[in-house]
């Protein structure tokens, strides 16, 4: 399991989906978390991705997920 | 000049060729200054979205960490684009875009050409093992708190699972596609439309979804495909008709009818049952919707031009290109409609949001006309949802012209000509809504008084008006240009 913290739910373990590469040199990283499904690249401003500058409004709850409507149910 | 725009329209068969359309109308540049995915893109998008008039296509040809790929935004994005598109000139107004889109139906007959998927050129390039999109979407986060990566003008092309084999009943839409690792993605949809009814008719009977997820498309089916029209009309048909010219089609490699000259075309299939969480993303209205859970597609397969040009949207807190893109095709099935009931009804403008404020003109037939044809207004497909506030103007003010409707609020309205509806149907998207899918109805009648109306004294002043005037505000401007050359 990675050490990698999603930004919006603070659980670890994401995953490297992809790597942006210029010159064989990384220049950046697009991750996801495999708890909340959210997706980011680490280029990206603290204020999307900084982990407590990030605005809470836009937080999972990775404990309470069943709250999340499933949709288009039969 | 006219008929060489007209005809040059027709011409079009991919965005490549739009993109060079545009460009030699200067309305597309490339920005080839570095860029960084976020926020560069998006800063750029907005800021060329303030031009609703003018703005130009914009293609990013040198993103951080993506060498050698392409992305374009604002291709829909203002109406000079749009009226390109339609064969017209720059400075057409919105007026007359509106009645050359509202003249079209019925017109021509569609006409779909095939061709061989080995000459297919989306066939040119084609992946079928270890598939990372990433590898082939320079991606960028649309709106700062958006749960990932959105693919934000794909339509999506899909066969209906009960009858596969039935031309008419393919769906053409553009549904939102969110990003969920290497070669999977969410598709966000309502049990209504068209995709959505696919998925539960997959789900209720086991059937296998497979879907054709189209990027950087000829560019009347982004303008054509998101109709209110008949669950059993291709949109194919339609958008050619509409364009008046041919639609070349091939198959993708799941056997569905693509676009033979899209720049991309990923090919996925439903993991029915499945559902992860998918949002938020910042939609038409300027809000961010939820979080939820939404059908997941695994992707098999895909298929793109040789050094192919993403596409994609600023959508958000208008004025965007989503603006530009549907809202004259929102606003012309409305105007139809009513005018099978009520010819008195010149033109009917639902540009904000998706028709969440829409302003009609109309001829008052008797004292409080208006208001009838404002309810009727409210009963066509797209009112049923969406029409929020209506704003009912004479028919010589030009409902597209927001100084001429300030005029109309100003001096005709009393402010008990003003009715509120409650509890309607609503979009669920609605941010003023206090329950999402339920809200009130505002009706504002800015018509002229008719007997029994009490009249009053005043008299109104009729300024010169119609095609004359039009076209000297045409001449005045193209001289105050060639004074400035
Ligand atoms: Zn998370």
């Amino acid at each position: 399991m990675s050490k990698t913290v999603c930004p919006r739910c603070a659980t670890g373990g994401a995953l490297d989906d992809y790597q942006g590469k210029e010159g064989g040199k990384v220049v950046w990283t697009i991750h996801r978390c495999p708890t909340c499904c959210f997706s980011w690249r680490d280029s990206e401003p603290a204020s999307a991705i900084g982990i407590g500058i990030r605005s809470a409004d836009f937080a999972v709850d990775a404990a309470n997920l069943d709250r999340y409507v499933k949709i288009l149910q039969q | 000049m006219m008929q060489d725009l007209a005809k040059r329209s027709r011409s079009i068969t991919s965005l490549r060729d739009f993109l060079e359309l545009l460009g030699d109308a200067g309305q597309a540049i490339t920005w080839s200054e570095r860029v960084m995915p976020e926020p560069d893109v998006r800063n750029i998008a907005v800021a060329a979205s303030r031009d609703a008039n003018g703005a130009p296509a914009i293609v990013f040809d040198n993103i951080a960490g993506y060498p050698g790929k392409r992305t374009a935004v604002g291709v829909h994005g203002s109406w000079d684009n749009i009226a390109l598109l339609l064969g017209r000139p720059k400075g057409t107004t919105i007026r007359e875009l509106f009645f050359e889109i509202a003249g079209r139906w019925g017109d021509a007959a569609a006409q779909i050409s095939i061709v061989p998927e080995g000459q297919a050129p989306v066939h040119e390039c084609r992946i079928e093992s270890g598939i990372n999109l990433y590898d082939v979407l320079p991606v960028f986060r649309i709106n700062e708190y958006d749960g990932g990566f959105y693919l934000g003008k794909a339509s999506v092309a899909s066969r209906d699972p009960e009858d596969p084999d039935n031309f008419g009943k393919q769906n053409v839409g553009i549904y939102r596609l969110q990003l969920q690792g290497p070669d999977s993605f969410t598709l966000m949809t309502i049990p209504s439309h068209d995709m959505g009814r696919q998925i539960m008719a997959a789900e209720r009977t086991g059937l296998p979804l497979k879907i054709a997820v189209m990027l950087g498309n000829h560019p009347g089916l982004a303008v054509f495909a998101a109709t209110p029209i008949g669950y059993e009309e291709s949109e194919y048909s339609y958008a050619s008709a509409m364009m008046g010219a041919p639609i070349r089609l091939t198959k993708s490699g799941n056997g569905i009818d693509i676009l033979a000259d899209s720049e991309i075309v990923i090919e996925a299939e439903m993991q029915l049952g499945e559902r992860v969480l998918e949002g938020p993303f910042g939609e038409f209205p300027g809000s961010y919707s939820g979080v939820r859970k939404a059908p997941i597609f695994k992707v098999t397969a895909i298929s793109h031009r040789k050094n192919p040009i993403f596409e994609n949207i600023y959508i958000g807190r208008g004025w965007t290109e989503h603006d530009t893109l549907i809202g004259l095709h929102t606003s012309a099935p409305i105007y139809a409609q009513l005018r099978q009931n009520f010819p008195e009804v010149t033109a009917v403008n639902a540009l904000y949001q998706h028709g969440l404020t829409g302003i009609i003109s109309v001829k008052n037939r008797m004292a409080g006309f208006a208001k009838t044809v404002a309810l009727r207004a409210l009963s066509t497909p797209h009112g049923v949802m969406y029409l929020k506030n209506l704003i009912m103007v004479d028919a010589d003010v030009d409902p597209f012209d927001l100084n001429q409707v300030m005029w109309a609020l100003s001096t005709r309205t009393r402010a008990d000509d003003i009715i509120v509806l409650l509890n309607m149907p609503a979009v669920p998207i609605d941010p003023s809504a206090v329950v999402p899918g339920k809200g009130h109805r505002l009706i504002i009648d800015a018509t002229s008084y008719l007997p029994p109306d009490p009249v009053g004294e005043a008299h109104l002043v009729t300024p010169p008006t119609g095609p004359d005037i039009d076209e000297l505000s045409k001449k005045i401007r193209a001289m105050q240009l060639g004074a400035l050359q």
